[in-house]
């Protein structure tokens, strides 16, 4: 698969991925979750996909993102990208199956990374509404 | 009642970088079907320079084809962070764990690495300390004695950290280490007052440090050939 690899600059890293209009909700009720902390906003066949703010908060600073080519294959809980923060580099995984068509420039001020045409929206049902994420998270931060 | 957890360590010596890599890629495999628990690996490289995902090759200050001359390898890799260096006498640990399993993320496993060379550190009377933001890794003053570098994929981890012993740092000469400019490179010889014990022992206290850091409650000691094997090994 090859990248298009996105350079950020020490000023980008003061900026996290966040979705500008969110307001005070960490998780919002309209999206789905995947189990490695990607949001998924379904419109038709047409799914946006970003990293959430629970892991935003547990990389920290983002400082690079590594984004698919437009056109590239998609598999639900295959990595499609990478994100690092804090010398760690972090494989994002997509919740979906289908073709990316469309990729962000700008994921650090608005927040999605990739939009999907998806091939199985029968697949949606892998994924968790927004109480079982809470629930998820909440049981994931206990551990330690 | 806390449950058990256990990690196997395998020590390994000098190992190639490039073979130690296909080792990590094989555990993450192994690690991710639960074919085996936590593992750390620790081990020294012979002289290698390393790049992160970003590339930034801008950071290595001679030509690559000097650093055969120098008797040096160098290699690009999936891991975060700058350009370093890593040779005999610095003390390697890869811990190929879950994350999941213990619900930490990226930032806080980085901190716990940083904690880990810090108390080994201690041991010796020596202060160190977490960088400030953008700059991880492990600081005496402004000299830096120790390095993290890390890949997480599906939740599990590889590469790791550098410390520091006694390696000879004019190979830091050739590198702007970690892209941060104007920061010396140390090591614990550099830095402690005490005589310092064989550099087995070292590795082993940073092995326990580690241990202590992240909780494990049991070591079960491997060998290189049993390691994929989840068979049990020395139980101490």
């Amino acid at each position: 698969m090859a990248s298009r690899l996105l350079w950020a600059s020490r000023a980008a890293s003061y900026l996290r991925i966040s979705v500008a209009h969110r307001g005070f909700a960490t998780v919002l009720k309209d999206l789905k979750y995947y189990d490695s902390h990607e949001w998924v906003k379904v419109e038709g066949n047409s799914a946006t996909v970003g990293i959430t703010d629970h892991a935003q908060d547990h990389l920290g600073d983002v400082v690079f993102v590594e984004l698919p080519e437009v056109g590239a294959p998609v598999t639900q809980g295959e990595g499609f990208g990478a994100v690092e923060s804090v010398k760690a580099t972090s494989d994002v995984n997509s919740p979906v199956t289908g073709k990316v068509v469309e990729v962000n420039s700008s994921p650090y001020e608005q927040g999605w990374i990739i939009k999907v045409e998806m091939s199985d929206a029968g697949q949606l049902n892998n994924l968790m509404d927004a109480d079982k994420y809470s629930k998820f998270c909440e049981e994931e931060d206990a551990k330690h | 009642m806390k449950s058990a957890r256990i990690i196997e360590v395998c020590r390994m010596g000098i190992v190639n970088y490039l073979d130690a890599l296909k080792l990590q890629e094989r555990l993450i495999a192994a690690r991710k079907s639960h074919k085996i628990p936590d593992t750390l690996l620790s081990l020294q490289h012979p002289p290698t320079y390393t790049l992160g995902k970003r590339r930034t090759d801008h950071n290595l200050l001679v030509p690559e084809s000097d650093l055969g001359k120098m008797g040096a390898k160098l290699y690009y890799t999936q891991r975060g962070g700058d350009v370093t260096f890593h040779g005999p006498h610095q003390a390697i640990l890869y811990p190929i764990i879950s994350l999941r399993d213990i619900g930490l993320g990226a930032r806080k496993y980085v901190e716990k690495l940083e904690l880990t060379m810090i108390e080994l550190a201690s041991l010796y009377g020596v202060r160190a300390c977490p960088g400030k933001s953008g700059e991880t890794g492990v600081w005496v003053s402004d000299r830096k004695i120790g390095a993290i570098g890390v890949r997480i994929s599906n939740g599990i981890t590889s590469h790791g950290l550098a410390f520091n012993i006694n390696p000879d740092l004019n190979y830091f000469k050739h590198i702007v280490p970690c892209g941060i400019e104007d920061k010396d490179v140390t090591s614990l010889k550099r830095e402690t007052d005490m005589v310092l014990p064989t550099e087995e022992a070292i590795e082993d206290q940073l092995i326990s440090c580690f241990v202590t850091q992240f909780g494990y409650t049991s070591i079960v000691w491997k060998d290189e050939e049993s390691l994929l094997c989840g068979d049990e090994g020395d139980t101490r």
